[in-house]
C-alpha cells in the first residue's frame, strides 16, 4: 500500500490509472461468483418483475404500467387467498414449531430404542411432497381412507365425509399433511441446538436451585432461541411459497377456500395464462416476505444478544 | 458452614467401580484439595458431594445430615466448573444473582449481595456485561462471584484454573487462597496439578484409580508418603527411583543393580538380601568429593535460581536438584552423596513404604 501512496503523490495522470486499476482489480476476482449470481438470480428477477408491468394476450404483450397492481387493489379472489395463505402459514408453522420442540426435547433424553424412534421421525422428510400429497388426500377420502371414520366415532365429525370437500374445513387437510411434512425439519435443527448446550450449564442451574421447569425457560431456551428464529423465518418463508401439498389435495378448492396466494399465483398464470398478473401477485408476496423477515432479524437482533 | 463426612463412598457405572469405598472427614473450615491423574476418580467425587452423581454405595454428610438422595439445590453448596459454566445470556451481575432470584430473595438483597461479591473479586466494573465481553480470568472471577454470593456451606471447586494460561493461574491460586482465608468457608478442591494443591491446602488427598492413596498435610505427603505412587506424583521434579538389594554386612546397605552401595539408615524392617526401591529426592542427593556414587552426567538445565542434571546410576537416569549454578558439564563423571535419613524405602511388590 505504501507503494500505492508514494504513487498517488508523485504523478497526477498515472495515479488516475493507478487507482481505477486497483479499484476494479478485487471485482475481477470476483467476476465469476458475480456473473453466475446476476445470471441465476437477479437476471429471472428483473424479468420476473418487467412482467407484472405487462399485459399478455395469447400472441402479444403490451405495456401497461401499474395497471396489474390497480386490478390487485379490486381483486377480492387475492384478498381471500391472502387471508388463507396467512391461516395455512400460521396454523402449519404452530403445529410444526410446537410438535417439533417437543420431538426433540423427547428425542435428546436417553431411552431404549431411541435410534429407532429417531429414523422414524425423520422419515417424512425423505417423502416427495407430491407422494405425501397424495396419500393425505387419499386418508381423508372416507371410500379409502380412515381418517374420517375415525372422526365420526370419536364424534368430531356429524357423517364420515371428506373435510376436503366441504369449504369451512377444507384447509386443514393440507395443513395437517404440512403439519406432517414438517415436524421433522424442526425436530431435527431444534435438537442439534439442544445437543450444544453445555451440560455444566444445566448443572449449575441445578446447583443455583432451578426447577426443571426454570431449566428448561431460563437456560434451554434462551440457548435454542438463535436457532429458533432463523428456523422459524426460514419455515415461514418455505410454508408461505409452499404450494405442492395444496395443489394435489384441493387444486385451490373447493370454492377457493385452499387458494393461497401461490396457488393462486400458479393457476392465474397457467390456466388462466394472465403471466403479468401472475408475476404482479408474485412480486406482491415478495414485497411481503421480505418485510416479514427484517421484521423478525430485528426481532433477533434485540432478543438475542449474547451471539 | 459445615464439615463434610465421606463414609465407604462408592460408584459403579454399570459394571465398572470407579470409586471403592473413599473414607474422608473434612473438617469446619478446612480447605481440602483432591488430586490425582485423570481418571482416578476425584472429579466424580466432587460431583457426588455436589449431588450431580448419584452415590452406589456408601454415605455422604454435610454437617450431620445424610445427603446422599437429598437434590443438589438443597445441599446448600456452590459449585466452580472447569469451564465456569456462566449463562452466556445474563450479564455478570444477573449471573451472580440467579441463584437469589430463584430463591425469590428481594432486589435489594440481591443487589447488595452481588454487589459485596463483586467488590471483594474487583469486578465492580463489569457487572453490565455479558460473559462472552469478559477475559479468561474475568470469567473464572465471575464463576468465584456466583458460589460466593450464594453464602453456601461448602464451596466445590472443579479444577477451577485449568483453563488459565500459566501465569494467571498462579495469580488466581494466590486469589482463592485469600478467599479462603476471608471466609473460612469449607472447601473441596479438585486438581490433577500437584503444585496447585501443595500451595493451596490445608490436606491433600491423592487419589488413583478409585483408591484414596494417602491424607495428610502438604509436608506430610512429600516427606513421608505412603507409596510409591504419592512419592512419584507429589513433588516437582519427581522422586528418583532405584531398584536394590538389601545387604546386611555390619550396617545394612542397599546393593543398586551395578553394585555400588548407599548406606540405609538404622532400624528399618529389613532382612539380607530383600528387594527393595529406594527413592531419592533430587534436592537429597547432592555432588560431593568424597560421595558414594559415581554417576556420569548427561544433561544439565540451569535454570538461574538452580539448576537440574540428569545422570545416570546403575542405569537408571536419576535427577539432580541443586541450588544457584554449577560448572559441571554434560559427558563429566561426578561423585554424589545422600544423607541415608534422607532416603525413602519402598517395598517394590505391594509399592509401600518400609519404616
Amino acid at each position: 500500500m505504501t507503494y500505492a501512496v508514494s504513487e498517488i503523490r508523485s504523478a497526477g495522470r498515472r495515479r488516475k490509472r493507478r487507482l481505477s486499476h486497483a479499484a476494479i482489480e478485487p471485482w475481477l476476482y470476483l467476476s465469476p461468483a458475480i456473473v453466475l449470481l446476476v445470471v441465476v438470480l437477479l437476471v429471472p428477477l428483473i424479468v420476473g418483475i418487467s412482467y407484472s408491468f405487462r399485459k399478455f394476450s395469447a400472441f402479444k404483450s403490451e405495456y401497461v404500467g401499474l395497471g396489474q397492481y390497480q386490478a390487485m387493489l379490486s381483486d377480492q379472489v387475492l384478498g381471500q387467498a391472502l387471508v388463507n395463505t396467512l391461516w395455512w402459514t400460521v396454523a402449519s408453522l404452530f403445529f410444526q414449531f410446537f410438535l417439533g420442540l417437543g420431538l426433540a426435547l423427547l428425542l435428546d433424553k436417553p431411552f431404549i430404542g431411541r435410534k429407532l424412534v429417531q429414523a422414524v421421525v425423520f422419515l417424512p422428510w425423505a417423502v416427495p411432497s407430491f407422494l405425501s400429497g397424495l396419500t393425505w388426500a387419499w386418508l381423508f377420502n372416507p371410500i379409502i381412507g380412515p381418517l374420517p371414520h375415525w372422526l365420526y366415532a370419536l364424534g368430531l365429525k356429524a357423517e364420515p365425509t371428506n373435510i376436503l370437500s366441504d369449504p369451512a374445513t377444507a384447509m386443514w387437510g393440507p395443513i395437517v399433511a404440512n403439519i406432517w411434512f414438517g415436524i421433522p425439519f424442526f425436530a431435527i435443527t431444534l435438537l442439534a441446538a439442544l445437543k450444544s448446550i453445555p451440560s455444566e450449564l444445566h448443572e449449575a442451574a441445578a446447583i443455583d436451585g432451578a426447577s426443571p421447569w426454570q431449566r428448561f425457560t431460563k437456560v434451554t431456551l434462551p440457548f435454542l432461541a438463535p436457532t429458533i428464529v432463523i428456523t422459524v423465518m426460514l419455515r415461514t418463508i418455505w410454508i408461505a411459497t409452499f404450494a405442492d401439498l395444496i395443489f394435489v389435495m384441493t387444486e385451490g378448492g373447493p370454492a377457493g377456500s385452499t387458494s393461497t396466494v401461490p396457488v393462486y399465483i400458479y393457476v392465474s398464470a397457467f390456466k388462466s395464462l394472465d403471466k403479468g398478473y401472475a408475476s404482479a401477485v408474485a412480486v406482491l408476496l415478495l414485497v411481503l416476505l421480505i418485510a416479514y423477515a427484517v421484521a423478525l432479524i430485528a426481532i433477533r437482533r434485540t432478543l438475542v444478544r449474547h451471539v | 458452614m459445615a464439615s463434610v463426612t465421606l463414609q465407604h463412598v462408592e460408584k459403579d457405572y454399570g459394571s465398572l467401580r470407579i470409586l471403592h469405598g473413599v473414607d474422608l472427614e473434612i473438617a469446619d473450615g478446612e480447605f481440602v484439595v483432591l488430586v490425582g491423574p485423570s481418571g482416578c476418580g476425584k472429579s466424580t467425587l466432587l460431583r457426588m458431594i455436589a449431588g450431580l452423581e448419584e452415590v452406589s454405595g456408601g454415605e455422604i454428610r454435610i454437617g450431620e445430615r445424610l445427603v446422599n438422595d437429598v437434590a443438589p439445590k438443597d445441599r446448600d453448596i456452590a459449585m466452580v466448573f472447569q469451564s465456569y459454566a456462566l449463562y452466556p445470556h445474563m450479564d455478570v451481575s444477573s449471573n451472580m444473582g440467579f441463584s437469589l432470584l430463584l430463591k425469590k430473595a428481594e432486589k435489594t438483597t440481591i443487589d447488595t449481595r452481588v454487589g459485596a461479591a463483586a467488590k471483594r473479586l474487583g469486578l465492580d466494573s463489569f457487572l453490565g456485561r455479558l460473559p462472552r465481553q469478559l477475559s479468561g480470568g474475568q470469567r473464572q472471577r465471575v464463576a468465584m462471584g456466583r458460589a460466593i454470593v450464594r453464602d453456601p456451606k461448602v464451596f466445590l471447586f472443579d479444577e477451577p484454573l485449568s483453563n488459565l494460561d500459566a501465569k494467571l493461574r498462579v495469580h488466581m491460586r494466590a486469589e482463592i487462597k485469600a478467599l479462603h482465608h476471608q471466609l473460612k468457608t469449607t472447601s473441596v478442591y479438585v486438581t490433577h496439578d500437584q503444585i496447585e494443591a501443595m500451595t493451596m491446602a490445608d490436606r491433600i488427598v491423592v487419589m488413583h484409580d478409585g483408591f484414596v492413596q494417602q491424607v495428610g498435610h502438604p509436608l506430610e505427603l512429600y516427606d513421608r508418603p505412603s507409596n510409591i505412587f504419592v512419592a512419584g506424583f507429589i513433588g516437582s521434579p519427581g522422586m528418583n527411583f532405584l531398584p536394590a538389594t538389601v545387604s546386611k554386612g555390619g550396617k545394612a546397605d542397599a546393593v543398586l543393580a551395578d553394585g555400588q552401595k548407599l548406606r540405609l539408615p538404622d532400624g528399618l524392617p529389613l532382612q539380607d538380601g530383600d528387594a527393595i526401591t529406594v527413592g531419592l529426592r533430587p534436592e537429597h542427593i547432592q555432588p560431593a568429593e568424597n560421595g558414594a556414587l559415581k554417576a556420569e552426567v548427561e544433561v544439565v538445565e540451569p535454570l538461574g535460581l538452580s539448576t537440574q542434571f540428569y545422570v545416570r546410576i546403575a542405569g537408571q537416569q536419576v535427577c539432580v536438584f541443586v541450588m544457584g549454578r554449577s560448572t559441571i558439564r554434560p559427558g563429566d563423571a561426578v561423585r554424589l552423596s545422600a544423607e541415608p535419613a534422607a532416603l525413602h524405602l519402598f517395598d517394590p511388590m505391594s509399592g509401600n513404604r518400609i519404616g
